[in-house]
């Protein structure tokens, strides 16, 4: 399955496939459900009504019967009546009943026990019997009428009314024939029943009418008594043995029982039901007051068999159909998709570098010609991007090798060769610059001239290549101006004036300058907005800094002068904002506090000699760091004043 | 009634054995599973073995059981101990060679949902043949002054509404009524056997002068007959198979549900209610209770005693 759903997720052409033919199939499972919904309620009506329509007839036969039986019973007890003391009379009476009314199947007007003087058992009892009607005395001791059925019935409800169907043993035939009849009483003038008129139908006709009811080919009729007897089914051996409820006694089956009652209560209607293991509707109608039922029982399959076949033969329609469409759309889209994959594998050959490669000609102006140009163009475009691409990675390589040289001069421009103990024994310097690009604008500088030592430390706006130019013209004018100028602050101001002058693109760089007297350790500096060195001698102090503007901006600023004392031993730590600006993973600054406490640090271990102190200051801050990227130029120097001889001096 | 049984039975019982020593046996009604011992008894050859010849003859509607034992067309025949000690009390000694039910079936079953016992002067329906002495009994007893309609053989009158209650065995007419669909709620259906009247029914019965000159016959032939029934509650489903050939036989209207439904709750009413077992003896005590209670009723001219009724 997973095979299959990977196969169906790899091929459009069986996906747009797939997704048409549901689609189709949706449309058509809607369109034709609610056709045979709708077809099927009209076949149901159509059973309904024909059902209904042999039910009304059948009834409509056996009231009109039934009604003409009635009416010639009421007739007689009219006449028995007029002459209730004349027995004869009432063989004369039974007799004509039947003489009247051939259809009749006998009659018997009966008598309660003694009625007639010395006479337990009077019934004047007529029968048809063949071509005769034969007329006789019909109670004995063998058959005592008084507790029959018929006698009682009608005597104890007091109103004329149907016996339940039996089976009528003529004694003298041997015969017997199942009849329904219907007693009246027979009242004297006090209103006391004194005898019952039994007129009795035989059933046959009913039965063989009822029997012969067949609206569908496996349809079939049954007619229940009122104890749910059955009178007429298609199983003889149920015919009088069983009721409609004789197998709820074993197996439950409350359909059955309700459907049992309701013929019982003479009430009209359809249930559908479930018989023998086969889906039926059954529709019911009692037969006139006999207290008798008929049902017509119509299996779904006989009345759905049609529509069920023709049902049957749509939907294989349908289905073929949809599975012949979904065969035809997959290999049409496979057809019309095949382009595609070509062009699919000619995008793998590109893409491998053969970017030369001819893409085939279509001929085609659909969406898939258009792709083809598309692709055409893109490859076209793509050599040609390449080819741009490769001088551009050329023009790169130049200038990075550009970059490099002018990051060498512009170390070169930087002192290389640092006074140490064994050179100089008035002061040591060591100082590093590390740029954050190939070239910095970070600058530091110093020399020797007339016993002094003049240095500088400055960090230009921006970085790279303008920064780094911009350092090297400051360097350079600050070697030119301090030539001739003495105090850091008239060297400020030369340099600011020049610097601002030729400051067409606004930049401007930060800058301390200082003039260390070597024999005494007096120390001029001017500050131009540039961090406060650090002082670490007895201890760590911060030198104090005038606030002043950074130089290119004002090329008339009076740059201030300040001066200090440094005693021997007694180091500066000069360093740009790329060392409190220092940031790590997470953007958390190095801080000017973190550089005073590496400051104390280094000094309690001893190591402020300048090379030491740069480079316990640099593995701080690189620890700091860590993998992050540096974002800034750092620049530091450290200068100690070792002359110690200069208290003699000042 | 009792007049009515003397005067069918008295004048014309004859002391004749049948002529070829052939017991032809009449049980009192058609054939239905009431009767399934005998039936088996005969089809599997059991009153053959017992080296009895034995003819099981049905009554019609022209000849009653009573009257073929009275004509001597049967020589054995079955009776309520009832309607035994009636025929008895009349001047006909009987005697009782096999007793089956060690329980009384009957019941009244109420219409229109009422507690028999709250029906006085209701129309209860009777069978015309004489099967309701202890109903009778009971009607006195507890003043119920019952209006009795005596009906020949089926529930129809109850059915049809006519009635407002009826007698039935709890083993036939009170399945018809299931049959029929009624609901029938056992706070409505009053069994005489719950309420004192416990007196059994069916047994076997011979004139005491055909008894008297073929004992051993009437002791093999009854031998046999509860051979067959114990048969029969062994192996219930073959015993329905064979009653349902008698059935079928005689074409009742009737099936193999109420039969089984029929010989389920006869066998069970020949289990004794203090031994649990198939007793097949007439118990002194009922006998004596039964007597008692026609006595008092005036339905027994005499007590019957129950060295009266036995071989």
């Amino acid at each position: 399955m997973r095979r299959i759903i990977d196969y169906i997720r790899r091929k459009l052409s069986i996906r747009m496939s797939l997704w048409v033919v549901l689609f189709a199939a949706f449309i058509f499972i809607t369109a034709l459900s609610l056709m045979f919904f709708q077809a099927r309620e009209a076949v149901s009506q159509e059973a309904v009504s024909r059902a209904t329509q042999i039910l009304d007839k059948t009834s409509l036969q056996v009231e009109g019967i039934l009604n003409r039986v009635e009416v010639a019973s009421t007739m007689t007890e009219w006449l028995v009546r007029q002459h209730p003391d004349n027995p004869d009379s009432m063989f004369v009476y039974s007799r004509g009943m039947l003489e009247n009314n051939p259809e009749f199947y006998n009659c018997s007007i009966a008598f309660e026990p003694y009625y007639f003087k010395d006479r337990l058992y009077f019934s004047a009892y007529s029968k048809q019997d063949a071509d005769t009607i034969r007329t006789i005395q019909g109670g004995n001791d063998t058959y005592q009428y008084f507790y029959m059925d018929w006698y009682l019935m009608a005597k104890l409800l007091d109103r004329p009314c149907w016996t339940e169907p039996y089976m009528d043993l003529d004694v003298p035939t041997g015969t017997s024939e199942m009849v329904s009849s219907y007693c009246k009483p027979i009242k004297d003038d006090d209103g006391n029943i004194v005898g019952v008129i039994n007129t009795s139908l035989s059933l046959s006709w009913l039965s063989q009418t009822i029997s012969a009811v067949k609206p569908y080919p496996n349809s079939y009729s049954i007619m229940t008594g009122r104890g749910g007897t059955y009178f007429v089914h298609p199983d003889p051996s149920k015919i009088t043995r069983q009721t409609i409820f004789t197998q709820t006694l074993e197996h439950p089956d409350t359909a059955m029982v309700s459907l049992g009652h309701a013929m019982q209560r003479g009430e009209e209607g359809m249930k559908p039901m479930n018989l023998d293991g086969q889906e039926c509707y059954v529709f019911y109608k009692p037969l006139g007051q006999t207290g008798c039922s008929m049902a017509i029982v119509c299996p779904k399959s006989d009345i759905f068999g049609s529509f069920d076949r023709l049902r049957r033969t749509i939907m294989a329609i349908v289905v073929v159909g949809l599975l012949l469409m979904l065969f035809l759309f997959i290999r049409f889209i496979t057809r019309e998709l095949s382009p595609l994959r070509q062009l699919a594998q000619e995008a793998e050959t590109i893409a491998s570098g053969k970017l030369d490669d001819e893409l085939p000609d279509f001929q085609r102006v659909d969406e898939i010609g258009q792709l083809t140009r598309s692709f055409s163009n893109m490859q076209h475009s793509l050599v040609k991007y390449i080819d741009e691409l490769k001088d551009t990675t050329a023009q790169k390589a130049s200038m990075e090798r550009d970059l490099h040289i002018a990051s060498g001069i512009q170390m070169g421009m930087l002192p290389k060769d640092f006074p140490t103990g064994n050179d100089r024994d008035d002061v040591r310097i060591y100082a590093s610059l590390t740029p954050a690009k190939d070239v910095g604008g970070d600058l530091f500088d110093f020399y020797f001239r007339d016993g002094k030592l003049f240095f500088c430390i400055g960090d230009v706006s921006g970085k790279g290549i303008p920064a780094s130019l911009f350092m090297a013209v400051t360097r350079s004018v600050f070697r030119t101006v301090s030539a001739r100028e003495d105090m850091p602050d008239r060297i400020m101001d030369s340099l600011n004036k020049t610097m601002a002058d030729m400051n067409d693109t606004n930049m401007f760089v930060t800058l301390f300058i200082g003039a260390l007297d070597l024999a005494t350790g007096n120390m001029h500096y001017s500050n131009a907005g540039h961090d406060a060195p650090l002082l670490v001698g007895d201890g760590v102090g911060t030198l104090p800094c005038d606030p002043n503007i950074p130089v290119g901006f004002m090329p008339d600023w009076k740059y201030s002068l300040q001066h200090t004392r440094i005693y021997p031993g007694t180091a500066i730590f000069l360093f740009t904002d790329g060392l409190t600006e220092a940031e790590d993973a997470s953007h958390n600054l190095f801080n000017r506090q973190r550089v005073t406490e590496v400051a104390k640090d280094v000094l309690a271990r001893q190591e402020h000699e300048p090379r030491q102190f740069i480079a316990r200051m640099t593995e701080a801050v690189h620890r700091f760091v860590g993998d992050a990227d540096q974002s800034d130029d750092l620049t530091m120097m450290a200068i100690q004043f070792t002359n110690n001889a200069s208290g003699q001096a000042s | 009634m009792l007049a009515a049984v003397l005067a069918i039975l008295g004048p014309w019982i004859q002391t004749s054995a049948a002529q070829d020593g052939t017991i032809v046996f009449t049980p009192q009604w058609m054939a239905q599973a009431q009767f399934a011992g005998y039936y088996v008894a005969e089809a599997k050859g059991f009153y053959k073995d017992a080296g009895v010849d034995v003819r099981i003859e049905h009554p019609s509607a022209t000849q009653p059981a009573m009257s073929r034992l009275r004509k001597n067309e049967c020589q054995a025949t079955t009776l309520q101990l009832c309607q035994a000690m009636e025929i008895v009390d009349g001047g006909i000694p009987l005697v009782n060679i096999l007793q089956t039910s060690m329980n009384n079936g009957m019941v009244i079953v109420s219409a229109r949902n009422r507690d028999p016992l709250t029906q006085t002067g209701a129309k209860v329906g009777i069978w015309s043949v004489g099967f309701g002495q202890l109903a009778i009994c009971m009607s006195f007893q507890d003043k119920l002054d019952y209006e009795w309609i005596r009906f020949a053989q089926n529930m129809n009158l109850f059915v049809a509404g006519a009635l407002d209650a009826t007698l039935a065995m709890s083993y036939n007419e009170y399945y018809q009524l299931l049959q029929a669909g009624l609901d029938l709620p056992e706070e409505y259906v009053y069994r005489f056997c719950d309420h004192g009247y416990n007196v059994q029914e069916d047994g076997v019965y011979m004139t005491r002068e055909y008894y008297r000159e073929h004992p051993d016959q009437a002791r093999r032939f009854a031998e046999a007959s509860r051979r067959g029934w114990e048969w029969a509650a062994e192996h219930p489903e073959e015993a329905l198979d064979i009653v349902m050939e008698y059935v079928d036989r005689d074409n009742i209207a009737t099936n193999r549900v109420m039969q089984r439904l029929m010989l389920e709750e006869v066998l069970r009413l020949q289990v004794d209610r203090e031994s649990r077992q198939r007793e097949f003896r007439l118990r002194p005590d009922m006998v004596q209770k039964a007597s008692h209670l026609m006595v008092e009723n005036m339905m027994l001219g005499r007590e019957i005693t129950y060295e009266e009724l036995i071989p």
